[in-house]
């Protein structure tokens, strides 16, 4: 074990960046395939939903998951769903592979950005950076991997699988082929 | 050449990130899966909303009957036990009567309300398997179980002959390898305050922060960390991160931090070698090396 601290110590030392971690984990055709091994093909689908239905599944403005199926041959293999949430700071985008009958096979994160949209929805905490930024000498926040902090509630994006499995039941179970 | 392969999940309540170098592909996802499988097992042993968690079956059962437990679930118990004891209960288990009186958990399913007089010296671990509660208590694992499943997990990936290996649980993490890592840390102010923190090898840090984490109740903001001995909402405006050789110490020992004075803070963590920064808008950054 070694440790070595960086932290500016006291309140004087303004080493405080804006930045924005990201990461991508997995592109949606490494998601389908890793779910669905054996399939030869990936057949979109577009699902359509009436207003009635988008306010019963309380989706988000915008909402428009995609949709894959999975086939061997003739024989269905299931659905991947393509999905983004958007949490308190983090846009997160996530594949959810169902098995035929709709029972969840796996649920991967494909994209993780944080610090989404914080300039317009803490203007205010956004200008007291304004003209720091630029010249912060910490070479280290340009490159972030890794964050220690407060637990960040995966509460959206179980939220988001729920209304996934909503566009099962009413789109896919019954869907042809 | 084998790559880096990195995985998000969410589990545990969190985004859990399991990153591993030095396999070949196929192995590397295979390794992966098996890493997150444990970290299903410690989330669904010791859920407090789970019905069929260990943790279920203990609130469920008559006080004073003894209930068996999963082996993970009996070892988390006996490092909080641990934790508590150094403590002097700063760090304890059976907050969980607050944390439901206040609405951040759901009553659980259970023929008895807590003691108030109930504390972690009335669990008992009666043999390997076996758990027995002397008091009618609730308890919850939030504040050390995610630690935990960072250490199984990581350990899957270091048995698997992973070279470098990092397991983060929403900010809870552990790394391996020989690479020194920088870690940034997330400020109790700002959302988007992130300074580079601590350089890592081989060690685990864990942060705990009162202002992102609390709620509002009943149209009043409650804290979600409970000062084990005297039962208060603690940390409210400030966060604390930890470091340790084990992730699971590192994740207890915050709650001692932000609970604990300075100086019982710095007993504890050196009696387990483990290593402390605090931040609040006051003070800025300290960092709570021993004295000595």
């Amino acid at each position: 074990m070694h440790v070595r601290w960086l932290i500016p110590l006291g309140t004087g030392a303004a080493a405080v960046a804006q930045v924005a971690y990201a990461a991508q984990y997995m592109t949606i055709a490494q998601a389908q395939r890793a779910a669905f091994p054996a399939a030869t093909s990936f057949d979109p689908v577009q699902p359509t939903f009436d207003a009635a239905t988008l306010t019963e599944l309380a989706a988000p403005a915008g909402w428009s998951p995609r949709v894959w199926q999975a086939r061997s041959g003739d024989q269905r293999l299931g659905w991947v769903l393509e999905d983004r949430v958007i949490g308190k700071s983090e846009l997160i985008t996530y594949a959810l592979a169902l098995d035929p009958a709709g029972a969840v096979l796996s649920l991967e994160v494909l994209d993780y950005r944080e610090s989404h949209g914080g300039e317009i929805r803490l203007p205010a905490w956004r200008r007291q950076f304004v003209g720091k930024t630029a010249h912060d000498p910490v070479a280290l926040n340009r490159d972030i991997k890794t964050i220690s902090g407060a637990t960040l509630s995966c509460r959206h994006i179980t939220e988001g699988v729920q209304r996934l499995l909503q566009v099962y039941e009413r789109a896919l179970r019954h869907a042809a082929g | 050449m084998a790559d880096v392969i990195q995985r998000m999940r969410p589990w545990l309540g969190t985004f859990v990130e399991i990153r591993a170098e030095g396999l070949v592909e196929a192995e590397s996802a295979r390794v992966i899966e098996a890493a997150f499988a444990e970290i299903a097992v410690v989330h669904r042993r010791m859920s407090f909303h789970a019905a069929d968690s260990d943790l279920a079956r203990l609130h469920r059962a008559p006080v004073g009957a003894g209930v068996r437990v999963d082996a993970r679930t009996r070892e988390v118990l006996e490092c909080a036990l641990r934790i508590a004891a150094a403590s002097d209960g700063c760090f304890d288990p059976t907050i969980a009567a607050q944390q439901v009186g206040w609405g951040f958990l759901p009553r659980p399913d259970s023929p008895f309300a807590p003691d108030p007089c109930a504390s972690w010296r009335d669990i008992e671990l009666v043999d390997d398997d076996c758990v027995r509660l002397r008091r009618p208590l609730w308890l919850d694992l939030g504040g050390i179980a995610k630690g935990y499943a960072v250490d199984r997990a990581i350990e899957i990936l270091i048995a698997a002959g992973a070279t470098q290996a990092g397991v983060n649980a929403g900010g809870d993490l552990r790394l391996f390898g020989s690479r020194t890592e920088c870690i940034h840390l997330r400020t109790s102010g700002g959302f988007h305050e992130i300074v580079p923190g601590i350089e890592l090898t081989n060690a685990a840090v864990a942060s705990s922060a009162g202002l992102r984490t609390r709620r509002r109740v009943r149209g009043r903001w409650q804290d979600t960390h409970v000062h084990g001995r005297e039962r208060r909402p603690v940390g409210a405006l400030s966060s604390v991160s930890v470091v340790a050789e084990h992730c699971i110490v590192a994740d207890a020992l915050t709650k001692v931090v932000l609970a604990a004075s300075v100086k019982a803070s710095r007993a504890v963590l050196a009696a387990f070698g483990a290593h402390a920064c605090t931040h609040d808008s006051w003070h800025g950054w300290r960092i709570l090396e021993d004295a000595a």
